[in-house]
């Protein structure tokens, strides 16, 4: 990450801009969703490797800025969501593509079913990512 | 399997909020571009994009979707992060997406 950070800056003319846009674990909002109404399910699981790789990430992006590479200009949290036409498709998509950093847990696992097996015939199964977005502004050291 | 991902396109919004990416001539690399999601909803606006990705099945996604109107506009490389194909000052824009 380190590397990749002073590779970007390399690469970026001077007063370049780079936008980190990135996933935050934060048990993130299951939801069965109509167009008639929204039942809340539960929350997923923050696995370990998913807290370390966000950390790691915050603490490279930190150590950039002390170190005079880009001066961070503006950040902001927002939501969006995942969607899947029933809750089997979540789960086998969760275990193909989330299973390092996130967890389903067996009670989750069953509102879920049951919500949308219950629902109307045009529920969805809904995920609620929390998502950083960072402005950061390539600045010259004094060395340069 | 069906999956919609930000059906409401708010990585895009924010995006927008976050860099004006409608100035002619300015260069933007994605990192990360994956099948290119991202990329065709901002592509029209710069003068030319560059999409890199380790992954090389996506690219050839990437490059197999991609609209007849940004074949000028977009091209795409296998590469990594740490290691930059480009020479110094190439870009002015980097947009770092769902890449760590």
């Amino acid at each position: 990450m380190v590397h990749a950070l002073s590779e970007i800056r390399r690469v970026l003319v001077p007063d370049g801009i780079l936008i980190d846009l990135r996933p935050l674990l934060d048990r993130w909002q299951v939801d069965v969703v109509s167009a008639r109404e929204v039942r809340k399910t539960g929350r997923l699981l923050d696995m370990p490797p998913g807290l370390e790789e966000d950390a790691a990430a915050n603490q490279n992006m930190l150590q950039a800025e002390q170190d005079g590479w880009f001066k961070r200009e503006s950040e902001e949290i927002f939501q969006l969501s995942f969607l899947w036409d029933s809750a089997s498709e979540m789960e086998k998509y969760f275990k193909e593509e989330w299973s390092e950093f996130i967890g389903l847990d067996d009670e989750t696992r069953q509102a879920t079913r049951s919500a949308w097996a219950l629902g109307d015939a045009d529920s969805q199964v809904r995920v609620k990512v929390k998502m950083l977005i960072t402005r950061w502004k390539k600045t010259i050291t004094s060395m340069e | 399997m069906s999956m919609q991902k930000d059906p409401d396109r708010k990585e895009i919004k924010f995006l927008n909020k976050f860099i004006d990416l409608d100035v002619a001539g300015r260069h933007v690399l994605e990192i990360g571009c994956g099948e290119g999601r991202l990329t065709w909803q901002y592509a029209r606006m710069p003068g030319f994009t560059t999409g890199i990705d380790v992954d090389s099945d996506a690219l050839r996604v990437a490059t197999i979707d991609r609209p007849s109107d940004l074949e000028n506009k977009v091209c795409f490389c296998n590469a990594r992060s740490e290691q930059l194909p480009f020479k110094k000052e190439t870009f002015d824009i980097a947009i770092l997406a769902w890449s760590f």
